[in-house]
């Protein structure tokens, strides 16, 4: 049989197209992803590698343009610049306050709305909803609210007689104010993320944990909590990130202050860049929240790798 | 008009030689099996045809072209597929009509083609419904009448009933023959079940490790194996292989050609007697009683395990020695390399 | 106590609980119409839930305070077309990731997510100096291309990539047994069968252009180009101090449609954001 098949003539060459299946399929590939991948070179890594090399350059207003200067900008902030640490600090401040705060009210939420019952559907639109409402708007609201004189808050506290601080005239109150408004905007968003983890985990486990008589607590310590670890490592690092990237709130309800106390990197980095036109030191503050942001990512997969294994 | 013709068809993916070098002749009108254990590049191979994957080395010719290059929707091939891939937002006259919509078929032309697949596969009542709303069985149904309003020159099938249960599977089997009886149109079928190869096909190719180990009618693999590995394959339960000498144990008449290394003979070839001298010794170690036959497991001697089916109500005890014996014609003969032998006595039946 | 009544006990503390805790996720906005319906004085005088004097005059104010209209509008054209190019470029690209075999895919991949993690205030300053020199300052162009484009564009584009390759592969190779192109596969049979991760997309890309607010207050600077967030936060006196009654007045019109639409899908919009579970 062999035999009759190689005597049979072919015509290969007359058939032959322009383009292979093979090529063809690449080439729509292309087309597929261009659209998306000429945005990213012009709008994502071509300023990503500009602002390495502003970073390394001395622009402000008064040399109105790039002169090379090397490592300087990154001796000025690290070694010289007071602002810098400051900086630093209200932004390790920031997410250490937010972070477990959200976190744990977003776990305790979840874990009370995760089974149906009457009203749990009302309950989770409500805590979701400062979610999508635009942070300026919340910021406004709550600037309101906290007002010293005549605010709402301090209105309430004095029925009780409690004389409230001036809330976003103090430092250390601000900060506060700050972050648990941004804590009760973002919650929702882990809430959810909770929810649907806790839905995953299949009832067997429970049930089975209750035959052999654990209690409520011993079911959350030994079964639940583990189980959710994986999401509650990819919470934790968004929420760190997100805290690190915070602007539009602090900009609209405490523009920084007072006396700088509530200025975080993000601000920092706009107010260099754009208000006092510090290109060079802007970018390298940038090029910083860059290299953390991703040891903080690097961290999540690796610790996502050891739990794997 | 429309046969296949495969040379040297070659299949990678990366470093992975899925198909290494096939060369098949399909003809005009015949139904073809691809069989083989999972993983033995069948699917692949169909595939292949359909021009779904691009074929690395060889050529593809359907009819007299070359289609290595060619898009699959021009090839002349229809396919159906495991899953049946209905269009899930498409009603089934939409389904079915899809394709002909695509290649601009006027839609009176499309409205009379989908009408006469859905009578021949009695789906008129079904037209208007939605996939999700049709049962295993149905959509079976359409995907084959959505192959048959293309009128295609070639059929391909993809283990298209293994996601039926037995009985309904037993029944979408003997409607697919009748199709091709009526359509005579050429069919390309893949199975992991040898029983619908068997049953269906015209010529089986069973395929190992992406090479073709035998081309052949069902009588052909099952009487001729080429090799062990078909001779096992095919058939079931499947072929016991025993040390050649024992051949002249089981029958007398039994010519071992000189490099036999090793004999096969079929569980419901082997007869059972008495344990004597001059006869394979062995004891039962399980009776499986099925109902019409008794499929008995026989221990030898040398430990190896040896299946018999019996049709004897009086079936030998559990424990018990038996002898079994089995008739010369009915013996195969593989050298070392698990090639088939002529046997003395197939020289004279060609 | 039987059991029973214990657990009936149980959920009402806990109820309790809940409905206390939701007070300071609701208040704000509730609080927010009723000051946006006071006069000055009366917003610092004694709390009131319901104004003494309704003063609606508010609301007209907003519109002659600034072109608040014209920047309703802004906002609302500008997320719809960040919306629509996202779905159609995320979808595009994120066919491709999923389903197709080319050279340069693997590399794609890694930088797609490395721009996934890079926040946009690394790259804000050159895509200042970009835009620029394009001159397109004080124009809506960046509010339309840098989300298109940017970490959230990238986002979409692996949310739809996961949707695609959890499609039946069959279906879409049944396509091309049809007849139909690369391109005709991914519309007539990737996309219908891709709603809900394109409504998921859509709900999350329309908020996040909607809720923006570092590019427009970069890159725009007179009134008339304004967006929501910007304008809202620009209802101050001559002393840039608030004009409180007036602010809240605008940021509720901005607030309570988007709240209605929430309350009417809340459902799907939660869901939506649970899918992406990348945002924040």
């Amino acid at each position: 049989m062999t035999d009759i098949i190689h005597n049979l003539k072919t015509t290969r060459t007359s058939q032959k197209p322009w383009l292979t299946l093979k090529a063809r399929e690449m080439m729509e590939a292309w087309l597929f992803v261009s659209p998306s991948f000429i945005g990213f070179l012009i709008f994502f890594l071509g300023p990503l590698c500009a602002v390495v090399y502003y970073s390394l350059t001395e622009w402000n207003l008064l040399t109105q343009q790039a002169t090379f200067v090397g490592l300087r900008n990154f001796e000025n902030a690290l070694l010289e610049n007071p602002d810098f640490w400051h900086v630093v600090r209200n932004s390790v401040i920031f997410a250490l306050g937010l972070v477990p705060l959200n976190m744990a009210l977003a776990l305790t939420l979840a874990l009370a709305l995760s089974r149906p019952f009457f009203g749990v559907v009302f309950f989770r639109t409500v805590f979701f909803a400062p979610v999508i409402t635009s942070a300026i708007a919340w910021a406004i609201v709550w600037k309101f609210l906290l007002q010293g004189e005549g605010g709402f808050i301090n209105q309430v506290l004095a029925l009780v007689g409690i004389t409230g601080p001036n809330w976003l005239r103090e430092p250390g109150w601000a900060m506060a104010a700050v972050i648990i408004t941004r804590v009760i905007k973002m919650v929702g968003l882990n809430m959810i993320l909770y929810i649907a983890a806790l839905q995953a985990i299949p009832r067997d486990y429970e049930e089975a944990a209750r035959l052999e008589g654990a209690s409520r607590w011993q079911i959350f310590s030994m079964i639940t909590w583990p189980l959710l670890a994986p999401t509650t490592l990819v919470i934790m690092v968004i929420t760190t990130i997100g805290s690190f990237k915070v602007f539009d709130h602090i900009y609209q309800m405490t523009g920084g202050g007072p006396e700088n106390g509530t200025l975080v990197l993000a601000f920092y980095i706009y107010q260099q860049g754009f208000k006092f036109f510090n290109v060079g030191y802007a970018s390298t503050l940038a090029m910083i929240m860059f290299v953390i942001v991703m040891a903080l990512t690097i961290v999540q997969v690796m610790l996502r790798r050891k739990g794997m294994e | 008009m429309t046969s296949l013709l495969l040379k040297g068809i070659e299949k990678h993916f990366g470093s992975v030689n899925v198909i290494r070098g096939v060369d098949l002749r399909i003809d005009d009108g015949e139904f073809v099996v691809f069989v083989g254990p999972s993983g033995c590049g069948k699917s692949t191979l169909l595939r292949l045809i359909s021009g779904l994957e691009h074929i690395s080395d060889g050529e593809l010719m359907i009819g007299d072209r070359l289609v290595n290059e060619v898009q699959p929707s021009e090839r002349g091939v229809a396919m159906v597929f495991q899953s049946y891939a209905l269009y899930p937002h498409l009603t089934v006259r939409d389904n079915m009509g899809f394709g002909l919509k695509v290649r601009k078929v006027p839609a009176g032309e499309r409205q009379r083609r989908i009408n006469e697949a859905a009578a021949t596969l009695k789906l008129d009542a079904l037209l208007d419904r939605y996939p999700r709303e049709l049962s295993g069985g149905q959509r079976q149904r359409v995907a084959i009448g959505r192959a048959i309003v293309g009128n295609p020159d070639v059929f391909l099938f993809d283990e298209p009933l293994s996601n039926l249960d037995a009985e309904l599977r037993v029944h979408m089997r003997s409607e697919i023959a009748a199709l091709h009886k009526r359509l005579s149109t050429t069919m390309i079928y893949v199975t992991h079940d040898q029983i619908e190869a068997m049953t269906l096909a015209d010529k089986i190719v069973v395929l190992r490790d992406g090479r073709i180990e035998q081309v052949g009618s069902p009588r052909e693999l099952y009487e001729r194996p080429a090799n062990m590995f078909v001779a096992q394959f095919i058939g079931s339960p499947k072929m016991n292989v025993l040390p050649a000498a024992n051949a002249q144990l089981l029958t007398p008449a039994a010519v071992v050609p000189a490099s036999a290394e090793s004999v096969g003979v079929r569980p419901e070839h082997l007869k059972v007697s008495k344990a004597q001298d001059g006869i394979v010794r062995g004891k039962v170690s399980l009776c499986e009683y099925t109902g019409a036959i008794t499929l008995l497991h026989v221990t030898l001697p040398d430990g190896q395990l040896c299946l018999v089916t019996s049709d004897d109500h009086m079936a030998p005890s559990l424990g018990s020695e038996i002898g079994l014996t089995a008739q010369a014609e009915k013996l195969h003969f593989f050298d070392h390399q698990g090639r088939r032998e002529k046997p003395v006595s197939d020289v004279g039946v060609q | 106590m039987t059991q029973r009544q214990i657990q009936i006990l149980y959920r009402a503390c806990w109820t309790i609980a809940l409905l206390i805790a939701a007070i300071p996720f609701v208040f704000p906005f509730i609080w927010m119409v009723s000051a946006g319906f006071k006069s000055v004085t009366e917003i610092f005088g004694a709390p009131t839930l319901i104004p003494r004097v309704w003063r609606w005059q508010n609301f007209i104010e907003v519109f002659t305070y600034q072109p608040f209209a014209r920047q309703y509008f802004n906002s609302l054209y500008i997320a719809i077309l960040v919306t629509v190019l996202t779905l159609v470029i995320a979808s595009l690209a994120g066919y491709a990731l999923a389903r197709m075999r080319f050279a340069g895919a693997g590399l794609l991949m890694l930088f797609l997510i490395s721009a996934l993690m890079v926040p946009e205030e690394v790259t804000i300053i050159p895509n200042f100096f970009l835009m620029r020199w394009a001159g397109l300052m004080d124009t809506h162009w960046p509010l339309i291309l840098l989300p298109t484009f940017g970490p959230h564009g990238v986002m979409a584009t692996f949310l739809m990539r996961q949707y695609f390759l959890a499609l039946p592969k069959e279906l879409e190779e049944a396509g091309k047994m049809d007849g139909l192109s690369r391109f005709g596969v991914w519309w007539q049979i990737a996309l219908p069968m891709s709603r809900p991760a394109l409504a998921a997309v859509a709900i999350i890309t329309f908020l996040f252009s909607w809720n923006l607010f570092l590019e427009p207050l970069i890159f725009v600077s007179s009134l008339e180009m304004f967006t929501l967030p910007l304008a809202l936060s620009n209802f101050n006196d001559s002393y840039g101090l608030p004009l409180w009654n007036l602010q809240l007045a605008a940021t509720s019109l901005a607030v309570v449609p988007i709240l209605i639409v929430y309350l009417i899908a809340q459902r799907q919009i939660i869901e939506s954001f649970a899918l992406s579970g990348v945002k924040g």
